[in-house]
């Protein structure tokens, strides 16, 4: 616990800077417009003005009231992200087949802990029932194997 | 008889072998998602969701529905056997399913939970028949200043009534709507907030969004957390299941009261099958005779939820498919698969696409049908569905995340982004953000935006419109004494548990 809610505090403070980043940036950048006959800025605007007014709020409430400690988790996001992002990356240029693997085995090391035998099969698994899936049973055009080089 | 008609006209539509198929398909793969605990109904909607966009849309929202209330079914097992709500709407289920399990009633109370969650099913769709068409003609009607007032009046519900901070829940529907500005305006063409990526000028994937903020941020905080916990009594035979007559004595009316709350909490914003269960089960301890019966096994405190989760799953669709108006995440994802294909969610949906309408409907009684034939011969298959350990698990999900996302366009952006929303939503997390708000905020902001913009041309620009106006008052009437209520009760709860504070510190000096 702490004595105030520092949570909500940064929570708060998170919201209203986007929030303001938002409503500055739409009525510097766009047309606002009149309220009769609004341009593509005015809405925005509007929209993160709102957002910094309840950024502020939660601020200032959760200055005057105690607050829990957030669990932070640092590697299981990393490797989670990281897998997904691997995805991304491979998937024009090699195809599916090492992409797939790639999340199978990084997403898997959030784990912390090594199962060689249960991984091998469990990629295995998925390299084919995507396969089997998503070329053949919906048809889809991407390639399972591509060397881009 | 004009319900006749339609209701054969509904038939016709959901008894197509493709509709049919995709039914099956969709109330299958919620009943295996709501077993399984750490995987939610809205991470299994937006896996399908990329489906959508090869079927027909009467096809995709049978299958994107039947995964909804199928859940409904699924959920309850893991409830009774672990202890564990296989998903949120389940969690006061486990108060005395479990201990009905552990004397030896884990067939009875699935039995019975089954027919209990059919039955409130049933009273939904009915419900969901005779009132979803009134309600459609009253609100044709309807100008841009009515829809305008009536979105904030359901998103400020949305955000107000759902257990947590209001104030947390309203800035993450704005920061959704803020999101949902993301590319060309529809008005004047102008691009907003790309910073120069041509990817961004389709708008935010919904689907990129929906997984990261749901999938992604719920694998990340439930890998070491949840595994293939002990099942309880794994044997659950056609014999065990046989429930006495008291049974089924005690059950009448608890779930005649729980689809009743069912229904009518279903079709608020914001609360519901999760409040309507508990409400349901508060509600049956209250009046019991002997209340400390529950908590030990009473057949009531099983049975009198479950009827008031299925109900409010089916008349939840009341507000999105008569006004196009969703009260939850999962409903704006089946806004969301209509506006794909190009239909305008509205009251005049239910005259303009009777098809559809009415074959989604008949749709629900064939897949409670089928959740009945699935959950009780086949309980043993989920069962054993109970014990595939969470590390096989999440892995797969991440992958058909990954391959769904990037389907959609062939495009490895949309992948970067379930990235992005994935961190997003776990940072959400962190802070204790609530996620679906921002779904719907996102969903409905483009919408709300084209409304806000027309009411105000058509009253050149003067404000006074959303109060002159007779129906827009009240909406924005009923919207401010919400806001005025929350703020109210949150002063209240804050003195109270200062008052508290002080006592304790009085008397431990």
């Amino acid at each position: 616990m702490f004595e105030r809610d520092y949570r909500d505090m940064a929570a708060g403070l998170l919201m209203a800077a986007t929030g303001g980043f938002v409503a500055i940036y739409a009525s510097t950048q766009y047309n606002l417009g009149t309220f009769r006959n609004m341009g593509p800025g005015m809405f925005p605007m509007l929209a993160g003005s709102v957002l910094v007014f309840l950024g502020g709020l939660l601020a200032v409430t959760a200055f005057f009231r105690a607050g829990p400690m957030p669990k932070i988790r640092i590697s299981t996001p990393i490797f989670i992200l990281a897998s997904i992002a691997a995805f991304a990356l491979l998937i024009r240029n090699f195809g599916m087949l090492p992409a797939v693997l790639a999340v199978t085995l990084i997403a898997s090391l959030a784990e912390l802990k090594m199962r060689p035998v249960s991984l091998v099969l469990l990629a295995a698994g998925l390299c084919l029932m995507t396969w089997l899936i998503f070329p053949l049973g919906l048809g889809l055009n991407i390639p399972m194997l591509r060397w881009p080089f | 008889m004009d319900i006749l008609a339609n209701v054969s006209l509904g038939l016709a539509t959901a008894l197509t072998p493709v509709n049919l198929l995709y039914c099956f398909l969709g109330v299958f793969l919620g009943t295996v998602v709501g077993v399984i605990p750490g995987i939610g109904v809205l991470t299994a909607i937006s896996l399908l969701f990329p489906l959508t966009f090869y079927l027909e849309p009467t096809t995709a929202l049978i299958m994107l529905a039947g995964v909804w209330y199928g859940t409904g079914y699924g959920g309850r097992t893991a409830s009774i056997l672990l202890n564990i709500p296989g998903s949120a709407a389940n969690a006061v289920t486990c108060l005395d399913g479990y201990p009905m399990a552990r004397q030896g009633r884990a067939g009875v109370a699935l039995f019975m939970t089954t027919m209990a969650s059919f039955f409130g099913g049933c009273v939904g769709i009915l419900v969901l028949m005779l009132f979803s068409p009134i309600i459609a003609s009253y609100a044709l009607s309807f100008g841009s200043a009515e829809y305008f007032a009536l979105m904030v009046l359901g998103l400020v519900a949305a955000s107000t009534i759902s257990e947590g901070s209001a104030i947390k829940a309203l800035g993450m529907v704005v920061l959704g709507i803020i999101f949902g500005t993301v590319g060309m305006d529809s008005q004047t063409a102008s691009a907003r907030f790309t910073f120069g990526m041509l990817d961004l000028l389709d708008g935010l994937s919904l689907i990129a969004l929906a997984m990261g903020i749901f999938g992604v941020a719920e694998i990340i905080a439930s890998v070491r957390r949840v595994d293939g916990g002990e099942v309880l009594d794994a044997k659950v035979s056609w014999a065990s299941m046989k429930p006495t007559r008291d049974d089924v004595k005690r059950s009448w009316f608890p779930v005649m009261r729980g689809s009743t709350i069912g229904t009518l909490f279903g079709t608020l914003p914001g609360t519901g099958p999760s409040v309507a269960s508990f409400m349901a089960y508060a509600i049956e301890k209250r009046i019991a005779g002997q209340p400390e019966r529950f908590g030990k096994g009473a057949i009531e405190g099983v049975m009198a939820p479950e009827s008031a989760d299925n109900a409010a799953e089916q008349t939840s669709f009341i507000p999105t498919l008569s006004l196009g108006i969703p009260g939850s995440a999962t409903m704006a994802l089946m806004l969301g698969a209509l506006m794909i294909h190009g239909i305008a969610p509205g009251p005049s949906l239910i005259n303009d696409q009777p098809a559809l309408f009415w074959g989604l409907i008949m749709s629900f009684w064939i897949g409670n049908v089928l959740l009945v034939i699935l959950n009780v011969p086949l309980i043993g298959l989920w069962v054993k569905l109970l014990t595939i350990p969470y590390h096989l698990l999440y892995p797969s999900v991440l992958v058909f995340i990954c391959i769904g996302a990037y389907s959609v366009g062939y495009s490895a952006f949309d992948v970067w982004m379930v990235v992005f929303f994935g961190l997003l939503g776990y940072v959400m997390r962190i802070f204790a953000m609530p996620a679906a708000p921002m779904l719907l905020g996102f969903v409905l902001g483009p919408l709300m935006e084209e409304h806000f913009r027309r009411a105000m041309l058509y009253s050149r620009g003067d404000f006074a419109t959303f109060v002159e106006r007779p129906i827009s008052a009240v909406i924005v009437a009923l919207t401010f004494a919400l806001l005025v209520w929350t703020v109210w009760t949150g002063i209240r709860r804050a003195r109270t548990r200062r008052n508290t504070e002080m006592d304790d510190g009085l008397t431990q000096s």
